[in-house]
C-alpha cells in the first residue's frame, strides 16, 4: 500500500503543485513550485551517480563472464573511470601549489632604471608585462625564456608594474602578480606554472580536445556519407507520393545551399515557402498531436492512473 | 580453364541495366568525400542571399541597446560545431561592437569546454578588425571576465533547468559565475533575476534541451524576447514559432550561420562551408536521380509504368 500510494500521491501533489503554478505563479504556490524545480536539480544530479553505478552493475558482470564484445565494454569502463578521475581537482586536495611570485632584489638595472627576470619552469610559457603595454622582443607577448631555458631580462620604468607569466594551453596555474619596483632593483619573477586537475584542467581538456571532441565530430561526419548512400538505395519514385517528396526534397536541397540561386534566382523563395507553408502545416498538426498526447499522459500520472513510473504494470 | 570459367566467358556480356543494378556504392561515399574536401582546398565562392529569418535575427540584435544584457544559452556538443560555431562568433562579434554585456550558460554537459575555449579566443579578444580577413564593419574591444561577459556554466537538469532559469536564474547557478565570482557582486548581472530581466535571450541549439524547449517552458509564460540558431534538422522544428513570433528571429544551419556572417560584415567558417554545402548536396541529389535511373532501368516494364503514370497523372 504505502510502496505504490505514497509514490502516486507526492507524484500527484508535485505534479499539481506545478501545473498551478503555471496558472497562479504567487505567494507560496511559486515558491513551493521553485523549490521542486530546485529538488528537480538534484535528483538529476543525483541521477548521474546512480548512472555511473548502473554502468559498473551491467557491465562488469559481462566482462567477468567474457560474453559477446567484453573488450569494447572494458573500453567503456575505463574511459568512464579515467575521465571521473581527470575531472576531480587532485591540485586542490592538502592545498593548491604555488604558481610562484615575484621578488624585489637589490642590484641590476642601469641609467636608472629597474629590471624584471622572469624564471620560468615551463619552456613554452609566455609573459605578459603591464597588460602588454612593456614590448617583449617587440610584441604584447613574448617567451618566457630565452635560448635553453635561461632567464629573461627586461628593462622597466621604476614603478608599480603587472607581470603574466602563463601557458597558452589550458590546464596550468598562471602567475598573476602586482609589484613595485626601484631603479638600481631587480624584480624577480618565479613562475613555476603548476598543472592543474578537475573541469579545466590539463588532463581533462587534452582528453575533450583529442579524443571526445574528434570521436563525437566523426560520429555525425559519417551522416553525410549515409545519407548520400541512403539517398541512392532507398530514395525512389516508387508511387505518386514517393514522387512528391523527392521532388520537393530536391528543391529544398538546392534552395538550402548557395547554388541553388546560381541555378534560378527564385528557387530560394520556392524552398522557403515549401519550409513556411506545407512543412509547417504539417509540423503544426505534429506540435498539436503531441501537446494533447502529453497533456493525456500527464493527467493520468496526476490521477495515479498512469503507474509504470513506480513499477506498476498499467 | 575450370568449368566455372567456362561457363561464364560463354555468358552473354552483361547490359547496362545489369551493370547498373550491381553498381557498388562506395563511389558515391567517394564522390561525398571529394565534394566535402574540394571546395574547402578550392572555394567557388559561390553567392548567396540572407534569408528573411536571418534578417529578423539580425535585425533584433541590432535594435539592442548600448549597456544591454543579453543571456547566451549555447547548448551543443562538438559533433555540431561546424554548423553553429559560424554563428557563435559572428554574433558575439555583433555585440561586441554594439557594447553588449553577455551572460553565458548551458544546459548540455559537452559544451563547457567548447564555450571556455571560445570564450577564450572570441569573446576577450577583439574580433572585429577593420580591414582585416574581409571584415568592413565597425571595431570592437577586448572583454574582461565579470566586467563584460560572465560564464556561468552548467547545470544538469534538462527542461527543469531551463523552467528554473525563468524563475530563479541567480538561483540556479547557486548565486555564483563558473570560476565562483558572487554574481551580486557583478553590476550589470546582479539585478538579473530572471530571463525576462534580460533585454534578449540568444540560443545556440543542437538538439534536446535547446530552442524548442526554451520557447515551451520560459518564453511564451515569461513573454522574453528570444531568437535562435539551430542545426539544419532543427529548422523545421521551430519554424512554427518564428512564424508565431515566439522566436523573433532564426538562423537555421550552416548557410544560415553564413548568412548571419555576410549581415555582420566578417565572412568566416561559415562562408567557407557554403561551397561545401553546395557541392554536398548536388552529390546527394545526383545519388536520388541515379538511384532511381537504376531502379526504372532493372524492373521490368519500367518505362511502360512511367508511359502509363503520365496517361493517369497518378501512382501506379
Amino acid at each position: 500500500m504505502v510502496k505504490k500510494q505514497l509514490p502516486l500521491l507526492i507524484g500527484s501533489i508535485a505534479g499539481a503543485l506545478v501545473v498551478v503554478d503555471l496558472f497562479v505563479p504567487r505567494g507560496w504556490v511559486g515558491e513551493t513550485s521553485d523549490q521542486l524545480f530546485e529538488w528537480g536539480q538534484i535528483l538529476a544530479a543525483a541521477a548521474l551517480v546512480l548512472g555511473g553505478v548502473n554502468l559498473m552493475q551491467v557491465n562488469y558482470p559481462k566482462i567477468r563472464r567474457r560474453e559477446e564484445d567484453w573488450p569494447y565494454k572494458v573500453v567503456l569502463l575505463v574511459s568512464a573511470a579515467t575521465m571521473f578521475a581527470f575531472g576531480i581537482p587532485w591540485h586542490k586536495i592538502g592545498g593548491a601549489p604555488s604558481a610562484g611570485g615575484v621578488e624585489i632584489q637589490e642590484g641590476g638595472g642601469a641609467g636608472g632604471k629597474a629590471t624584471l627576470r622572469v624564471v620560468a619552469a615551463r619552456p613554452d610559457a609566455v609573459v605578459k608585462i603591464d597588460g602588454g603595454a612593456v614590448p617583449i622582443h617587440g610584441k604584447t607577448i613574448g617567451k618566457a625564456s630565452g635560448e635553453g631555458g635561461a632567464p629573461i631580462e627586461v628593462a622597466l620604468a621604476p614603478g608599480p608594474h603587472k607581470v603574466q607569466v602563463f601557458m597558452t594551453p589550458v590546464g596550468y596555474q598562471e602567475l598573476d602578480a602586482d609589484f613595485e619596483v626601484a631603479a638600481g632593483q631587480t624584480a624577480v619573477a618565479t613562475a613555476a606554472l603548476p598543472l592543474t586537475w578537475g573541469q579545466e584542467g590539463r588532463f581533462r581538456t587534452w582528453t575533450y580536445d583529442h579524443i571526445f571532441a574528434p570521436c563525437n565530430a566523426t560520429m555525425f561526419a559519417l551522416l553525410a556519407f549515409f545519407i548520400a548512400s541512403a539517398a541512392f538505395r532507398a530514395f525512389r519514385a516508387r508511387n505518386t507520393e514517393a514522387a512528391l517528396l523527392l521532388s520537393a526534397a530536391i528543391l529544398v536541397l538546392l534552395g538550402r545551399a548557395p547554388i541553388g540561386r546560381l541555378i534560378n534566382d527564385n528557387l530560394p523563395d520556392i524552398t522557403n515557402w515549401i519550409i513556411d507553408v506545407p512543412n509547417n502545416a504539417g509540423r503544426r498538426a505534429i506540435i498539436m498531436g503531441a501537446a494533447l498526447g502529453a497533456i493525456v499522459t500527464g493527467l493520468r500520472v496526476l490521477l495515479g492512473l498512469e503507474r509504470q513510473h513506480v513499477g506498476g504494470s498499467e | 580453364m575450370t568449368a566455372d570459367r567456362l561457363e561464364r566467358s560463354a555468358k552473354p556480356p552483361r547490359t547496362l541495366a545489369e551493370r547498373l543494378t550491381t553498381f557498388d556504392r562506395r563511389w558515391i561515399f567517394l564522390a561525398m568525400g571529394l565534394a566535402i574536401v574540394i571546395p574547402l582546398l578550392y572555394p567557388l565562392n559561390l553567392p548567396f542571399k540572407p534569408s528573411p529569418m536571418v534578417i529578423a535575427l539580425y535585425d533584433t540584435v541590432e535594435s539592442l541597446k548600448e549597456e544591454d544584457v543579453v543571456y547566451l544559452s549555447v547548448d551543443l556538443d562538438p559533433a555540431s560545431t561546424p554548423e553553429l560555431e559560424p554563428f557563435f562568433r559572428a554574433v558575439v562579434l555583433h555585440l561586441k561592437r554594439k557594447n553588449i554585456k553577455i551572460a553565458i550558460g548551458s544546459t548540455w554537459y559537452s559544451a563547457p569546454p567548447l564555450i571556455e575555449r571560445w570564450v577564450r579566443d572570441v569573446v576577450e579578444p577583439p574580433q572585429g578588425i577593420p580591414g582585416e580577413d574581409g571584415y568592413q564593419g565597425a571595431p570592437d574591444r577586448p572583454y574582461k571576465k565579470n566586467a563584460d561577459y560572465a560564464w556561468l556554466g552548467f547545470r544538469e537538469g534538462k527542461e527543469a533547468v531551463i523552467n528554473r532559469l525563468g524563475s530563479d536564474l541567480q538561483g540556479n547557478y547557486s548565486g555564483r559565475t563558473s570560476d565562483g565570482t558572487p554574481i551580486s557582486s557583478i553590476p550589470w548581472l546582479k539585478d538579473k533575476k530572471r530571463l525576462a530581466d534580460f533585454d534578449l535571450v540568444i540560443l545556440v541549439s543542437a538538439g534536446s534541451p535547446g530552442a524548442k524547449e526554451f520557447v515551451q517552458q520560459v518564453q511564451t509564460r515569461y513573454s522574453i524576447p528570444m531568437v535562435a540558431s539551430v542545426t539544419s534538422v532543427m529548422t523545421t522544428d521551430l519554424t512554427p514559432y518564428y512564424q508565431a513570433k515566439q522566436l523573433l528571429g532564426l538562423a537555421g544551419g550552416m548557410l544560415a550561420s553564413a548568412e548571419y556572417e555576410q549581415l555582420v560584415g566578417k565572412p568566416g567558417l561559415g562562408a567557407k562551408a557554403a561551397d561545401v554545402l553546395s557541392v554536398g548536396h548536388l552529390v546527394v541529389i545526383l545519388a536520388i536521380v541515379f538511384g532511381n535511373i537504376i531502379y526504372f532501368t532493372s524492373r521490368p516494364g519500367g518505362v511502360r509504368w512511367l508511359r502509363r503514370l503520365r496517361r493517369r497523372g497518378g501512382g501506379r
